[in-house]
């Protein structure tokens, strides 16, 4: 029997070493299995249809920081304790029945803002739509916009006879 | 062993064979997917399945092979996966006769490379097993789940196709 020609074809396993940012995240990914919560404030998941659009909204737009943006469909912004993920729905957050999530909707992440009147005025200038302008509640001034995807943001200003729980000892 | 425990260095076991396991699973994948974002979400999930697998009651010994043997499943699933999408799309092209001519002795091994990606993801699985891993016909059967016959009848069909983009790709360079 003649040998077979392609037995040349063998590819014995030559090392590569990945790029090292990938080595590193996958290592933290499989540590993080079991690490323990070490967030201090809350963390909100927002899903958008343009990542690009709403990491500008947010970070140019609101003062947020770009913490995170490993892949074109996720980041992780910051303001103050608040943690903002952003995603691109897609297959991973799929239910079972195939049930794709989506944006918007009328619960919404509650941002202190100095001045309203400046902030509305700066946030109009640059297009973002507002579904309900500046109304005065009991304690606060309000506003309530979108951001590109039409996910709510709430903007407030303290007014007299604001509340809120004064910060802990021992929690910064 | 699991990830949960530390071993003498302060690491677990995971962690330790990390640093060693990682080019080797990636060196296996990186040639074979010819893409490194591909490579890279097979690496991924490679790692991720060992941390599940120490994590069982009979946990496997973690070791770069089993690790490369893991790595190869996920390479045969996602060509599986591959294969599925373009049929539904209807865009698979089978049905090339099984010729007996001997290839020519002297393969261009680069070519020949090259060539597989231009089978169809199935071919393309069973070759990869059988030749650039090496395996034997009765294992590569088993890494398919398919019966040894029909592994003996799918390579050669595999090597037909294989021949056949060999050969255009030739007649073009040359």
């Amino acid at each position: 029997m003649t040998p077979d020609p392609l037995e040349a074809l063998r590819l014995p396993i030559m090392p590569v070493e990945p790029r090292p940012e990938f080595a590193a995240s996958l290592l933290r990914r499989l540590r993080g299995e079991r690490a323990p919560v070490s967030g201090r404030g809350a963390t909100v998941r927002y899903f958008v249809a343009d990542l690009d659009a709403a990491v500008a909204f947010y970070c140019d737009g609101l003062g947020f920081d770009e913490e995170l943006r490993p892949s074109p469909s996720f980041a992780m912004l910051y303001h103050g304790d608040l943690r903002l993920l952003l995603s691109v729905p897609g297959r991973a957050h799929a239910l079972p029945d195939g049930t794709i999530p989506d944006s918007g909707g009328w619960n919404r992440i509650v941002v202190q803002v100095p001045d309203l009147g400046a902030a509305v005025e700066a946030l109009r200038a640059r297009g973002v739509r507002f579904r309900h302008e500046i109304v005065t509640a009991v304690g606060v001034r309000q506003a309530l916009l979108e951001d590109p995807s039409g996910n709510l943001v709430e903007l407030f200003e303290p007014l007299a006879g604001y509340h809120e729980r004064a910060p802990q000892a021992g929690k910064e | 062993m699991g990830i949960e425990q530390e071993g003498p260095g302060g690491e677990t076991p995971l962690a330790a064979l990390y640093h060693r396991a990682l080019p080797q699973v990636y060196g296996y994948l990186l040639p074979r997917c010819g893409s490194a974002v591909l490579a890279e979400d097979l690496t991924a999930e490679t790692f991720m399945a060992a941390v599940a697998a120490a994590k069982q009651d009979r946990p496997p010994e973690l070791t770069v092979a089993w690790l490369v043997g893991v790595a190869r499943h996920k390479l045969v699933d996602h060509w599986r996966r591959t294969d599925r999408e373009r049929r539904r799309l209807g865009a698979i092209v089978s049905g090339v006769e099984p010729v007996d001519d001997p290839w020519e002795a002297q393969l261009d091994v680069a070519a020949a490379h090259a060539a597989l990606s231009r089978v169809s993801a199935h071919q393309r699985t069973v070759l990869t097993l059988r030749y650039l891993d090496g395996l034997p016909v009765a294992e590569v059967a088993r890494e398919l789940g398919r019966s040894l016959h029909a592994t003996e009848t799918l390579l050669v069909r595999a090597r037909a196709a294989l021949r056949r983009v060999y050969e255009e790709g030739e007649g073009n360079d040359a």
